[in-house]
């Protein structure tokens, strides 16, 4: 998988100078490459910027909890069952493979950038993967009691000194976290922990706490290594599909 | 594009937007009210600390009938014979083909209609669809590409003319339709202006440029309102779709289609008129004018008596069709005229007729 994914990331890289044009206000050595270890920017409220194309390190979109030590990670037992099952038939029920979205977390797991935007009471991510995007309330309000559950969840957002402090709720009930089917249902919380540390770099820190999936919470710590002078690039699942017909599974 | 379902009755019937809990009806800060507590939505438009107009909100923009036929302005002389003829072929097949069936997007611009968030940033102006996922004008600089790798969406810069948002794009494929079966080539390019009058509304001119199918320039005037105090709810278009496979329209289909069916224009003059539509949405509010209206062998539908005529395609003598409904004629025992039925997705709706048409 992980070959795979470094070769769709080399394939997508193409036309001229859309993709080439350098990012207004990066800092830069003075080969003009730009300066991953400055400092990370502020916002005019003192807050940290998180603005900025990134890309997550590679190597979790199999698994996002393969970092993770025996134990850390229990499965109710149903729960068990279907990843073994998902594991075994190959993902063949992937409810990316119909094109529906990823949602959260897996967004952050799969090899595609994405862009934060920073603005007024919110800030959105762009995701390239299946054109979503997902919005983090910054505004005080609480989440949803009893939501309409979707794929991106609900997410509020509060800043703990330099840290921006996602909670969501609100999500599907089939969800997977990543593309090997560690699942996630209705009674998911997630609580997601942004820590810009420099110019080029975000630690992100997710607790996942889905009593009816899993036996207690568990947390994993993925990075984010930011990438200027480009852009997003269109990515339209449903164009030229061939796929469907081969998930065939066992 | 849920444009290309939309037809007079839908585009009144698409403001039923399912209401979910308190999240949808959580009152958007920053927004300047009355003493009551209502959005002032006709207060002067915000700045953002540059001093240019903040466009930033959740709006809802809805191309009328020129939905149906953007190139509504243009004489047919103006139109290549082949691009007339393709979409009369679309309108007869219903938008079997429309990309909008297979969860395809329509190009970056098409993102205003319906319900959509607009995202001031420095580097980009960030638009969020419901339905057509994100699109980004970039104002970092950067020219638009000379020779794109085409897109769904196209590539999109923007800058400022006085209070005026000026968005060019270009880099579209030639898949997309502009409407319910209008074609654009690779060479189309589009012009928006955004200028937002107040808090509450937002003009936008949208102008349509490719030469290659089109004798000259196009525009359609969109107005936007603000839609306070509620959210953007998920799309997802993959998601339990069913309808893919009722779009079985064959070419024997289409032999016994319309295309055949020729009503006298005798018959057609009678349906002619006046008509008026209770909105359900908004029972008390004031009904919709409808007026049907024939040229020559064509029976055609237009709102209030302006804007694009919307051809209507003769099932029988009574029973017509146009993309996402039907029309059936009724009369008296005498024969007179007294109301149609349309049906739509969303039910029936009986339409009465009011009167002839103005002379």
């Amino acid at each position: 998988m992980k070959t795979i994914a470094v070769l769709i990331v080399a394939a997508s890289i193409a036309p001229a100078q859309w993709l080439d044009f350098p990012t207004p206000g990066v800092p830069r050595l003075a080969d003009g490459k730009p300066n991953l270890t400055a400092p990370a920017p502020k916002t005019a409220d003192g807050k940290p910027d998180l603005s900025g194309i990134w890309v997550t390190k590679a190597g979790y979109t199999g698994n996002i909890a393969r970092d993770l030590k025996p134990g850390e990670l229990s499965f109710q037992p149903w729960a068990s069952e279907v990843y073994k099952h998902r594991q075994e038939t190959q993902g063949k029920d992937d409810p990316q493979a119909y094109c529906v979205l990823s949602g959260v977390p897996r967004e952050h797991v799969v090899p595609y950038p994405f862009k934060i935007l920073n603005t007024n009471g919110m800030i959105v991510i762009l995701y390239e993967a299946l054109h979503s995007y997902r919005q983090i309330y910054m505004d005080g309000r609480k989440l949803p009691k009893d939501p309409n559950p979707t794929w991106m969840g609900y997410s509020i957002g509060r800043w703990e000194g330099d840290t921006l402090v996602v909670d969501s709720a609100g999500f599907v009930d089939n969800n997977w976290l990543d593309n090997g089917g560690h699942m996630g249902t209705e009674a998911m919380k997630l609580t997601e922990r942004f820590h810009r540390r420099d110019y080029g770099h975000i630690d992100l820190q997710i607790t996942v706490d889905d009593p009816k999936a899993y036996t207690k919470p568990w947390t994993v710590k993925l990075e984010f290594t930011a990438t200027p002078d480009t852009d997003l690039i269109e990515y339209v699942c449903d164009e030229n599909e061939k796929d469907l017909v081969h998930l065939v599974g066992r | 594009m849920r444009v290309h379902v939309r037809l007079f009755a839908a585009s009144v019937l698409a403001l039923c937007v399912p209401a979910s809990a308190q999240w949808l009806k959580y009152k958007t800060p920053g927004i300047p009210r009355t003493a009551d507590g209502r959005p002032e939505l006709t207060a002067a438009a915000p700045k953002t600390a540059d001093g240019k107009p903040d466009l930033s909100g959740i709006w809802r923009g809805d191309p009328g009938g020129y939905g149906v036929n953007v190139a509504a302005d243009l004489k047919p002389s103006e139109i290549q014979p082949w691009a007339e003829k393709l979409y009369k072929q679309r309108l007869e097949d219903m938008g079997k083909d429309s990309p909008s069936y297979r969860c395809l997007p329509g190009i970056g611009p098409y993102v205003i209609f319906g319900m959509f968030k607009i995202l001031q940033t420095p580097n980009a102006m960030g638009f969020l669809s419901e339905f057509n996922g994100s699109r980004q004008v970039l104002t970092d600089g950067r020219p638009l590409p000379e020779d794109p790798n085409p897109t769904w969406q196209g590539y999109s810069v923007g800058h400022w003319e006085g209070d005026t948002f000026v968005v060019e794009s270009a880099g579209f494929n030639d898949q997309t339709w502009l409407d319910i079966g209008h074609p654009h080539s690779e060479e189309l390019r589009v012009t928006e202006r955004f200028h937002r009058k107040d808090f509450g509304h937002m003009d936008v001119k949208m102008t349509f440029s490719d030469p290659k199918i089109y004798a000259r320039p196009f525009s359609i005037d969109v107005e936007l309102e603000l839609v306070p105090d509620t959210e953007l709810l998920e799309y997802v278009c993959n998601e339990n779709e069913q309808s893919l496979k009722h779009f079985v329209i064959t070419e024997e289909d289409r032999k016994q289609s319309r295309t055949n069916v020729k009503v006298a224009p005798e018959i057609l003059s009678k349906y002619a008129g006046v008509y008026e539509m209770q909105n359900p949405e908004d029972p008390k509010g004031k009904p919709i004018s409808i007026w049907i209206l024939t040229e020559g062998d064509q029976l055609l539908t237009q709102m209030n008596g302006a804007g694009p005529k919307i051809p209507l395609a003769a099932q029988s003598a009574t029973v017509f069709s146009l993309l996402g409904g039907t029309v059936i004629f009724a009369t008296d025992d005498k024969g007179a005229v007294t109301h149609f039925t349309m049906q739509a997705v969303e039910g029936d709706f009986k339409v009465p007729r009011k009167g002839d048409l103005p002379k």
